[in-house]
């Protein structure tokens, strides 16, 4: 929340630069949770409609229509989005399976000297299983990250957005 | 990003009909000039262009008058559209204000001791305005600038301050730089001492009087860490001044809860110096190391130390020595299921200040050689959901020892009543440096970045101190 709004503007034209604090190409990421599948790129603009639905499911505002998204064959799907942590966006991957249910979430990259804890792997598996009928809420259902409680919130919400982003347009 | 409005907007068109007319009206003019004085041979050729410019105008009007309806006739769905268009168009015009950051935080409370009615004080505490600006991939600038207390003049006693002032450089992906004016990293709270991150209208006393806070220091700090969760934070700073003790008060330091917490009378309070003009003759070191691997779990802690700025020796003397100031602390935090526990246990110590204190004898204020506290919280975050709403309740029980020892002498306090300012009948007791506090309360969240909150607080010690308190803070 702490951040100018044109601050998501690369949400809406991201191209996925090489930070210098990259820990995961999106090649790395898609191997890693889609080990020997294919994924097809598949360009989605979401509708004003639907924007405001996964708002309305989400309870977050959808910062941008153009969605990165790679299909895998059995309808499974890979997104690359970006929340921003305190001040600086954090670049991410999710996973998630034909069901809807979340397969994995990756931290790309970040850029600041804060929040950096967002990769941890055991906080990153509270993901894994949540779907649209969770409430994938910080202090609810995904423990807090003490220390870092803007990225894990702005994390946390990403994934509920892209949940209900997968039900409503993708699925 | 506010869309214009359609008025504008038909007003843009007209400016832009204004544009295409005006060429045309110029070479019209041009045409007609060269038509007074024509060559009989051209005539015809000259009748042709003005049948032209005609048409053209024709054709010009026609537009503008499709533009003027278009505009006027704009079906909402193209304000709709507005906001999905907006970023974007933010973010192509505003190309050099995406490196920038803006942010800021804010508190106002209205404090009530029970005991002491005529106490009670409304307080806009602080408003702080952060900026922020991405040098690079690997440099970012953070700042924050506050003012406290609503007014900064030399007739008041608010201050504008710089609080942090620092430049981050990323060397590897796990390891960091930072220099400047920075926050320390001691405890749950002075890195993170946004309204919206703690519990209590004030700060605890633990984290305010032991851990000075916001406690800043200008220097250089090394930060590192592991995905295991473990971090580390190495620094060379600015240190502590105690040049400027105040060993003869002539009223006691502070006469409740809010004044004690206001009035820098704890130890560090007294001595830190902000980066402002800080006698820099001793660097001071600190090392904080914190495991936050488990979800849900912080526990850390975090050492301080360095020579201070002496108190000068009196006349004839002997020097007063080296005056070394130790602080170490130790903190945990455990959030699950909405719970929310935390504990803080902080120590200071104070070097040879036996000879300082020796030469003031009678102070009620020496310079302690120790002091500490300890606090102890449960608070349940995820208490009551009243739709989007969230009302968390917590307890808090902490102690704190302005003074648990002293070298050369303790302190002189005067016994009964004395005078607590220069008003006259203005009496009361001098406070006790120690105290057992009890805290009960609730932050009502609005949204989460947004918080009402409510607490009552009971003095074991300075009974008088017992209050209520009510408050406001944000953060974005």
């Amino acid at each position: 929340m702490r951040a100018a709004p044109w601050l998501l503007a690369p949400v809406a034209a991201l191209s996925m630069p090489a930070y210098a604090t990259s820990y995961l190409t999106i090649e790395e990421a898609q191997r890693i949770m889609f080990p020997g599948t294919t994924l097809t790129p598949a360009a989605l603009t979401l509708t004003e409609a639907q924007a405001r639905e996964i708002e309305r499911r989400a309870g977050v505002p959808v910062p941008g229509r153009t969605l990165h998204l790679w299909r895998a064959p059995d309808g499974a799907a890979f997104i690359v989005d970006e929340v921003i942590g305190k001040h600086e966006a954090i670049g991410y991957a999710l996973g998630i399976n034909a069901d809807g249910r979340v397969r994995q979430v990756e931290i790309l990259d970040y850029r600041e000297a804060y929040g950096w804890e967002v990769r941890n792997e055991k906080w990153r598996r509270q993901f894994i299983g949540k779907g649209a009928a969770d409430p994938v809420l910080l202090d609810r259902d995904i423990r807090n990250l003490s220390g870092a409680t803007l990225s894990s919130r702005h994390v946390t919400e990403g994934v509920r957005r892209l949940i209900a982003t997968y039900a409503v347009a993708v699925k | 990003m506010k869309r214009p409005s359609v008025p504008v907007t038909r007003q843009r068109a007209r400016h832009l009909a204004r544009a295409l007319l005006a060429p045309a009206a110029l070479g019209f003019a041009v045409s007609a000039l060269a038509a007074a004085t024509p060559p009989a041979s051209s005539e015809q050729r000259l009748e042709q262009r003005v049948e032209d410019l005609a048409e053209q105008l024709d054709a010009l009007k026609a537009e503008l008058a499709r533009l003027q309806a278009e505009r006027a006739l704009a079906p909402p769905a193209s304000v709709a559209a507005a906001p999905a268009a907006a970023p974007v168009a933010a973010g192509t015009s505003a190309a050099g204000f995406e490196k920038l950051s803006l942010w800021g935080y804010g508190e106002a409370y209205l404090t009530h001791p029970t005991h002491v009615s005529g106490e009670s004080q409304a307080d806009l505490a602080r408003a702080v305005f952060g900026i922020g600006y991405q040098f690079d991939d690997r440099t970012s600038f953070n700042s924050e600038y506050e003012i406290e207390h609503a007014v900064a003049s030399s007739g008041d006693v608010g201050e504008m301050e710089v609080e942090q002032f620092f430049l981050d450089h990323q060397l590897t992906p796990w390891g960091s730089v930072r220099a400047g004016l920075f926050l320390m990293p001691f405890g749950l709270l002075n890195e993170h001492h946004e309204p919206t991150n703690f519990y209590g209208v004030q700060r605890n006393f633990v984290e305010t009087l032991i851990l000075p806070s916001t406690w800043r220091e200008g220097g250089f700090e090394f930060n590192a860490h592991g995905v295991s969760g473990l971090s580390v934070s190495l620094g060379l700073t600015t240190g502590m001044n105690l040049a400027g003790w105040d060993y003869a008060p002539e009223f006691p330091p502070y006469r409740n809860a809010l004044e004690l917490e206001n009035n820098g009378a704890a130890p560090l309070q007294a001595s830190h110096q902000e980066l402002s003009l800080a006698n820099a003759q001793h660097p001071s070191g600190h090392l904080a190391i914190n495991y936050t691997g488990l979800p849900g779990l912080k526990v850390g802690g975090a050492l301080f130390s360095g020579n201070a700025v002496e108190v000068p020796s009196a006349p004839n003397a002997p020097p007063t020595g080296t005056m070394r100031v130790t602080l170490w602390e130790g903190h945990a935090r455990w959030q699950m299921s909405g719970v929310d526990l935390s504990a803080v246990y902080a120590h200071g110590a104070i070097g040879n200040t036996a000879g300082s204190n020796l030469a003031n004898p009678g102070s009620p204020n020496p310079i302690p050689s120790a002091f500490y506290g300890y606090y102890l919280q449960a608070a349940y975050a995820d208490g009551l959901n009243l739709g989007r709403y969230r009302l968390a309740p917590f307890v808090r029980y902490e102690y704190y020892n302005l003074g648990s020892s002293y070298a050369g002498a303790a302190p002189a306090i005067p016994a009964g009543s004395v005078p607590l300012s220069a008003t006259p009948g203005d009496y009361g007791l001098w406070p006790k440096g120690q105290d057992r506090v009890w805290t009960l309360g609730a932050n009502f969240y609005v949204t989460p970045n947004v918080v009402l909150k409510l607490d009552y607080q009971t003095f074991d010690v300075n009974r008088d101190f017992t209050r209520f308190d009510l408050g406001l803070g944000l953060a974005f």
